[in-house]
């Protein structure tokens, strides 16, 4: 069997096997478009409340852990966390910012918490653009530093970038500069709104034409390369579609859990489905109304998109960031029939041959 | 030592920005200088230590206010430090629209977007220490607040005479609690000996409200109190009493080095320096000399 | 390497981790960012290589789940863990 077959499985059946975990909206950074929902208030996870998760999550074969902030290293217990998250067998990703990846800290990840992989942020290919959205002077100097250090500390690293007009030009850029580290990098084309619904990030979308130049140019590099054809889709440890009667896995086989133990389908999909204050996660896992609704969403959300017939692979289409957009998650919003045509676009025919492999 | 390094065991993960786990749902609203000031956030036993020092200036929920969020750190992000024989001062590190600060069991920012708000992250829950910590944000929340409004905080004594105040500055060991301690002997009210709040004059006289942080003496101006400004004296110990006028650039030097956190701020100590000069065009200045006799009081200028 | 027998101790290589999805192990080689799917007899014996218990102590265990000899489950248990211990998803624990 393959591990693509391994995920249908867990979504189609209900197999929690990844989750992310936002210890924390502490962050040394300030990214103007953070999706953080900085006003929301709770009582925070205690460190044995996550320890008890951990195990609990150990007990159900969760594989993937992704420890996610704010800054995940800004918690206080944070290489305590990823010591038991090791401990208990979890291919552990951290979602880092990388400011603070360096010295002692950095030492430590890789001899305590030995992440699978770490993932930080570019924002750009220049300090003007990087430290423009970071909001911290020095932090595009700072990054490329940090990486050469954890790389020559033999860690694996991925670089995230979220694609915004200000970056837009600078793509091409990114992906030279996440080349000149041997790195692999994921731009995605789509900016959310807070997870209060706050639109104030998308004032930063990036252009149609920001869109088209970037799939052209991944389309030109992967045809160049002979690669697989990626766009960003799928899981958020960075697992392939699998595809199955649903749309996505978010609360069929992944979830995120915020600072205060709020249970979401997916780090996008801010539906409250359960607190770990107060149940379990197995509870939740089994027990949630709200989780079993998300399932049956993910399911519909399937059926719209396979509407749109072939196109519909290219619409990369979230329920999560269509429930914060529109307050439907079944809502095709205009930037995935965007991304859609833009695709289309820039990957035609190659694209299409090269996804058959992966339909059922 | 680059910043934070004194207090914090990592200095790189500094919040950028207001933001983390609340300790509780408490909210407090303060009267003191430039204010009201609103502080979210507090756990219930943080807001009684709070009470305990300022209860007095304590407001009812207000519409505007400058706000502050209040975080948890946590007591492994400090580093120990025996304060046996030690000076403290807090780390403050300025930028264009923002203020780092470090300290004793507290990391804190002010930012101005273009409001100024605060943010104070600590790891006491609320102990008997929990008071200082808040302090010791507040006096610098509020030095930036009234420069903001073209005021500023002046480290030295404000006595009352007559209804009005007259202030006190000099480096340190000029005698300012000396002068107070003459005053109160005499029967005058202290308002602070240590930090005193001066409002712009906006048409009107500058004012002075002696500001509720804890000096070498009590203060029994009661808080919140304002007076118009009648003198400002700078201090020098001598055995003789004598008054000279100071030039405005003399008292401008004088405000400038008795602002503290401002003044060491090279973003903002040409704004500071235009406060400064705005207020001494409104005040009369002078230079002290006096003794331990408490002779001076009768050749300070009157009213 | 030395040849296994009932009395070797095995363990997880370090960085390999591995989870039981529906009877098949998902077993991921960190330094290669590899992910294999193998059976459930790769499953059972990855949990049952807890770094303690000698291979003879997996016989006890595994000769009441599957009907057959101890002779014949020794031999391909050994095999088998071999082939694991060669693809460098097991390893010789130190006692």
């Amino acid at each position: 069997m393959s591990f693509t077959e391994v995920l249908r499985k867990t979504w189609r059946d209900n197999l929690l096997f990844s989750v992310l975990v936002e210890l924390t909206y502490r962050c040394n950074l300030d990214c103007f478009f953070c999706y953080n929902d900085l006003a929301l208030r709770g009582e925070p996870m205690s460190t044995e409340e996550y320890f008890r998760l951990f195990e609990e999550l150990r007990d159900l074969e969760v594989l993937n852990l992704t420890l996610s902030g704010g800054e995940p290293l800004a918690h206080p217990d944070f290489l305590k966390l990823g010591a038991r998250a090791r401990e208990l067998g979890f291919v552990v990703r951290i979602k880092s910012n990388g400011h603070a990846l360096r010295g002692e800290m950095a030492r430590r990840l890789r001899d305590e918490v030995d992440p699978f992989l770490i993932e930080v942020s570019l924002h750009g290919s220049t300090a003007a653009t990087h430290d423009r959205q970071t909001r911290v002077p020095g932090s595009f100097e700072r990054l490329l530093s940090n990486l050469r250090e954890v790389l020559d500390l033999g860690m694996r690293v991925k670089i995230n970038s979220t694609l915004t007009c200000w970056n837009e030009d600078e793509a091409e850029g990114m992906l030279d500069l996440a080349d000149s580290f041997g790195l692999q990098i994921q731009i995605d084309p789509e900016v959310t709104p807070r997870d209060d619904g706050d639109r104030e990030p998308l004032s930063v979308a990036p252009s149609r034409e920001g869109v088209h130049r970037l799939f052209a140019l991944q389309a030109r590099r992967a045809v160049e390369a002979g690669a697989n054809l990626l766009i960003a889709h799928g899981a958020d440890d960075g697992t392939l579609p699998a595809p199955v009667e649903k749309h996505c896995g978010a609360g069929s086989a992944g979830i995120a859990v915020d600072p205060y133990g709020n249970v979401y389908p997916c780090v996008q999909w801010r539906r409250p489905v359960g607190n770990l204050h107060h149940q379990s996660i197995g509870e939740i896992w089994t027990g949630s109304t709200d989780l079993r609704e998300v399932r049956e969403i993910t399911a519909g959300a399937k059926r719209i998109v396979d509407g749109y017939g072939p196109s519909g692979s290219f619409l990369n289409f979230c329920p999560g960031s269509a429930a914060t957009r529109t307050g439907d998650p079944l809502e095709i919003y205009p930037e995935a029939v965007l991304r859609m045509e833009e695709t289309e676009k820039a990957f035609g025919e190659e694209r299409k041959k090269i996804l058959l492999p992966i339909l059922p | 030592m680059s910043f934070g390094d004194t207090f914090l065991h990592n200095p790189d993960l500094f919040p950028a920005r207001r933001s983390g786990e609340a300790w509780g749902d408490r909210k407090l609203i303060l009267d003191l200088p430039g204010g009201p000031y609103r502080f979210s956030g507090l756990s219930a036993e943080q807001e009684r230590e709070a009470l305990g020092r300022f209860g007095e200036l304590r407001l009812d929920p207000v519409s505007s206010a400058v706000d502050t969020e209040l975080f948890r750190a946590s007591p492994s992000d400090f580093r120990e430090i025996d304060t046996r024989g030690w000076n403290y001062d807090l780390d403050l590190d300025a930028g264009p629209s923002s203020l780092r600060i470090a300290g004793l069991h507290l990391v804190g920012r002010l930012d101005w977007r273009p409001a100024l708000a605060g943010a104070l992250w600590t790891s006491d829950a609320g102990t008997d220490r929990f008071a200082g910590i808040f302090e010791n944000f507040c006096r610098v929340l509020v030095a930036y607040r009234l420069h903001d409004m073209g005021g500023a905080v002046i480290h030295g004594s404000a006595v009352v005479d007559g209804g009005e105040a007259l202030l006190f500055a000099g480096r340190s060991g000029a005698g300012k609690t000396t002068v107070c301690r003459l005053g109160l002997e005499q029967g005058r009210t202290v308002l602070s000996d240590d930090l005193n709040a001066l409002l712009p004059a906006n048409g009107k006289r500058v004012a002075l409200a002696g500001l509720p942080f804890t000096g070498d003496l009590e203060s029994g101006g009661g808080a919140g109190a304002v007076y118009p400004l009648r003198a400002l004296l700078r201090l020098e110990k001598d055995t003789e009493d004598s008054l000279r006028p100071l030039s405005r650039a003399e008292a401008a030097a004088c405000l400038l080095a008795c602002a503290p956190f401002v003044n060491a701020d090279p973003y903002r100590r040409a704004s500071l320096l235009a406060n400064v000069l705005a207020l001494v065009g409104e005040v009369p200045a002078f230079a002290l000399r006096f003794s331990l006799s408490g002779r001076f009081w009768n050749i300070m200028p009157s009213a | 390497m030395t040849p296994l027998d009932g009395r070797s101790v095995l363990k997880p290589a370090s960085d390999v981790r591995f989870r039981i999805v529906d009877r098949e192990a998902v077993v991921v080689r960190q330094r290669d960012s590899e992910v294999l799917v193998m059976s459930d007899v790769a499953a059972r014996l990855l949990a049952l290589a807890d770094g303690v218990r000698p291979v003879d102590a997996w016989l006890d265990v595994l000769v009441e789940e599957y009907e057959v000899d101890r002779g014949t489950l020794e031999r391909d248990v050994l095999q088998f863990a071999a082939e694991l211990a060669e693809q460098g998803i097991l390893e010789v624990a130190d006692r």
